[in-house]
């Protein structure tokens, strides 16, 4: 009897553990996950289809890198009770506020149209009519973030995040070498080649993104969130970057076995979709067009999100989900400008989707470094953080991603001119 | 008055003309009278605070005397419109987020104060010297913009030291408007809804904005509300106002109001109740200078100069806005001093003393006196100018009645 009640509690502990773990669950998945948007899908899958196994070799090392700085956002913004964006107003002032808001809304805009494009690619697929069906998805988003709670959205961005599974379903009909594939994700199986450097950068390049860390920053105080949950906010982001990447290897896995192997290269990820159905059957494309149309839809509703908080941060606007239209005004009309913007230039014909994209990585570039320099001031001000400052690992470790996504993304930009 | 954006990092000097440094920041007292005590100026890594009052002039430069004394850390009750003020977010009493102090609005007259927060579109392009850039392209589009502005009255003092800029009043549509401008809103609706609105307004702003209703409006408030509402309304507002209202209403709910008023409060209505069959619009003329808040120094000295002759009292120049609604004045003294450049708004003194046509000669010529001021606008219930009331012309009058 004893021995009985003992266990009950024991499972009643474990389970309101659980519950609690679950009810903080949001922020670090859902950003980490957000990285598989549309425009992530064609990156990998371009990547995936040119050198095949080997790109598996940067797997492993992405999610290290999206772990550490998307936990120290998070932290900083549980401690502080501050976002990104109210941290950068507060110490540096309206000049550097103005500035890094205009980068913030340029960089996310060719995101947002990059994720509009993956969905009307996938409209496309499912032959379907993009003029119309295309401003019903995007006003029925607006609609979900606008007359949605917070907790309800929560709950869409999970529903949406499900789909990915699709891409799993995908590799396994796709019949890859699995021996190979996971010796790939530690011994390079091909050579690594100036051409195949720049590849990977553009991969991290979509991963670890500018909006991710204003986004990640300004959910957690949404979410309010506070240092009880500091613990658990910080393995549901390593785990969400193990997670995301487990994913990505998947998809790369689908794509490999099937337009690597038999010498097909796509550009993005609808044109991959049409090709894998030769090769791993009907339902892989189907399914492969699903996860394209939900990552789409992911990013369509983040990014602008993303946008919209950090400015209601930097200008001191009421922005919360939970709020509704007319108290959070600014916060909605950002949104909704955004995916306005976006729908209009890629539903018409004569933009050139490949300048957008040229200049928004550059800006990407530029913005990342000056980001992780504020990251590494706040998280280091013992003001702001008191005893949860950074620690030298977590220093060496973001001043090593720091670094080194800044000279990627010059090689990346040097290598994106010259290819011209 | 002046703008901390524009203040900030201009170079101090002695008036030997010697280089401190540049201004950094000014300490205020965290009180109802945020008085500015202090300025804080950086020479590379050093740091001066010296007292506000050794400050001479504020121009390109801002020219100290030699004879500063400079302190070390701010007193006890002294804050930084850097650290405690600018950037910061300003929430309402229920916490709710409303916007960021964008920049600070001081005025130099009579001593140096903290006069409001700008939390408009102005006051970040003011940053970016893009005043003129943004009222030139949204002129081309048919408007302009003005400071969006938050008086001091409305901040929370108190919550300022522990990092808050908290108003004292809940964020909702209609708070943010100015009483004046609610009034006018209000004007347009019935009186039994407009009462409706006045119930839900906290106290000191109900009574703000009756005193910017019209006459007729107010009339029909006043016979519409319970004589026991009309009573304790009357009781907060200045005497003058209340006497203006007594007035418009008939004998009988006069003397009802009147006996329902604690004898303090009834003294004062009274005796300007009496005085007010005197007539200020036989004392006002019509012949005063007015100028455009945006208009430059150098624009309204040219004017003046070929229209002198037509103005029989030239001691100050009115500034009306685009809505005919006076919002300061300046004197010739400042209007000389002032560089060709600077616009209006940046000199003139925002705090106009003025009368009504109600008021009786007795209270403008003590107004006068107290302020020292030579000639005082007569405005409407909307605050459009009418005339003005000269001294001497007054004085004149006074004299004949007495004799």
């Amino acid at each position: 009897m004893h021995l009985f009640q003992t266990i009950k509690h024991q499972i009643i502990y474990r389970w309101r553990r659980l519950l609690a773990i679950a009810l903080i669950v949001g922020p670090g998945l859902v950003t980490a996950f957000a990285d598989n948007d549309a425009a992530g899908i064609s990156t990998y899958t371009a990547a995936a289809a040119e050198y095949g196994y080997t790109i598996l070799l940067i797997i492993i090392p992405l999610s290290v890198l999206l772990g550490v700085t998307q936990e120290i956002g998070g932290r900083i913004a549980i401690i502080a009770e501050k976002g990104l964006g109210d941290l950068i107003r507060e110490t540096y002032g309206i000049r550097t506020a103005v500035i890094m808001f205009a980068l913030v809304f340029i960089v996310n805009m060719v995101v947002v149209i990059m994720d509009i494009s993956g969905v009307k690619a996938a409209l496309t697929l499912f032959g379907l009519q993009t003029n119309i069906f295309l401003p019903i998805i995007l006003l029925l988003l607006f609609l979900v973030v606008v007359l949605m709670s917070y907790r309800a959205i929560e709950r869409f961005f999970l529903f949406i995040i499900g789909f990915y599974i699709m891409f799993i379903i995908s590799a396994f009909l796709a019949k890859p070498n699995w021996n190979l594939a996971v010796t790939s994700l530690l011994v390079p199986s091909g050579a690594i080649s100036p051409a195949f450097l720049y590849t990977a950068i553009a991969v991290i390049g979509t991963t670890i993104t500018a909006w991710g860390q204003f986004f990640i920053s300004s959910y957690v105080k949404d979410k309010r969130l506070t240092t009880d949950h500091l613990k658990y906010n910080r393995w549901e982001v390593y785990l969400a970057s193990v997670l995301t990447h487990m994913l990505i290897f998947f998809l790369m896995v689908a794509v490999i076995a099937t337009l690597f192997t038999n010498r097909i290269s796509v550009t993005d990820a609808a044109q991959a979709a049409q090709a894998i159905t030769p090769f791993a059957g009907d339902l892989a494309g189907i399914l492969f067009g699903i996860g394209l149309l939900a990552g789409g839809i992911l990013g369509c509703v983040i990014v602008p999100l993303a946008t919209a908080y950090a400015f209601s941060e930097f200008f001191g606007y009421s922005g919360s989900l939970d709020e509704d239209f007319q108290q959070s005004k600014p916060l909605y009309v950002i949104f909704l400008v955004q995916l306005i913007i976006g729908m209009g230039v890629v539903l018409l014909p004569q933009v050139s989707l490949f300048t957008i994209t040229i200049v928004g990585n550059f800006i990407n570039g530029v913005i990342l470094p000056v980001i992780f320099y504020f990251l590494y001031q706040f998280a280091n001000n013992e003001r702001i953080m008191g005893t949860h400052k950074n620690n030298t690992v977590q220093n060496f470790l973001l001043v090593g991603a720091g670094v080194s996504i800044t000279i990627a993304s010059g090689i990346g930009l040097i290598g994106q001119i010259l290819s011209l | 008055m002046l703008y901390f954006s524009e203040l900030t990092n201009l170079h101090v000097v002695t008036t030997e003309g010697n280089t401190l440094g540049k201004l950094t920041d000014f300490y205020f007292l965290g009180a109802d009278q945020p008085l500015i005590t202090k300025v804080i100026i950086t020479q590379s890594k050093d740091t001066r605070i010296i007292p506000i009052t050794k400050i001479k002039t504020v121009n390109a430069s801002i020219v100290v005397s030699t004879d500063y004394q400079t302190t070390t850390t701010p007193a006890e009750n002294e804050l930084s419109i850097k650290t405690h003020l600018l950037n910061q977010q300003i929430i309402d009493i229920r916490g709710n987020k409303v916007v960021r102090v964008n920049d600070v609005a001081i005025q130099q007259k009579p001593y140096y104060v903290v006069a409001g927060v700008d939390v408009g579109l102005m006051g970040i392009a003011r940053w970016f010297h893009g005043e003129k850039i943004v009222n030139s392209i949204l002129s081309k589009f048919g408007k302009s913009i003005t400071s969006d502005f938050l008086s001091w009255d409305d901040i929370q003092p108190v919550e300022l030291s522990s990092g808050k800029v908290v108003l004292k009043h809940e964020e909702t549509k209609l708070t943010r408007l100015a009483p004046e401008d609610l009034a006018d809103h209000l004007e347009r609706l019935s009186v039994k809804n407009l009462s409706k609105v006045l119930d839900i307004l906290p106290t000191e702003y109900e009574t703000d904005v009756i005193e910017n209703l019209n006459v007729s409006r107010q009339r029909a408030l006043f016979r519409t509300i319970k004589p026991e509402q009309s009573a304790d309304i009357l009781s907060r507002i200045d005497a003058d106002e209340a006497a203006d209202i007594l007035l418009s209403l008939s004998h009988k709910r006069r003397e009802l109001i009147l006996s329902l008023l604690s004898m303090e409060t009834r003294a004062p209505i009274d005796y300007l109740m009496q005085l007010s069959k005197t007539d200020i619009g036989d004392l006002a003329t019509n012949e005063f200078a007015k100028a455009d808040p945006e208009e430059s120094a150098g624009q309204v000295k040219a004017r003046l100069k070929k229209t002198a002759e037509d103005y029989a009292h030239l001691t100050y120049v009115y500034v009306v806005n685009k809505k005919g609604v006076l919002v300061g004045v300046f004197n010739l003294q400042e209007l000389i001093q002032a560089n060709n450049d600077t616009p209006v708004y940046k000199f003139m003194t925002p705090n106009v003393v003025v009368i009504s046509l109600t008021t009786p000669k007795e209270i403008a010529l003590k107004k006068m006196i107290k302020y020292k001021i030579y000639a005082l606008p007569v405005i409407s219930e909307k605050r459009h100018i009418l005339g003005i009331v000269a001294l001497d012309d007054l004085l004149e009058k006074m004299e004949n009645t007495i004799g």
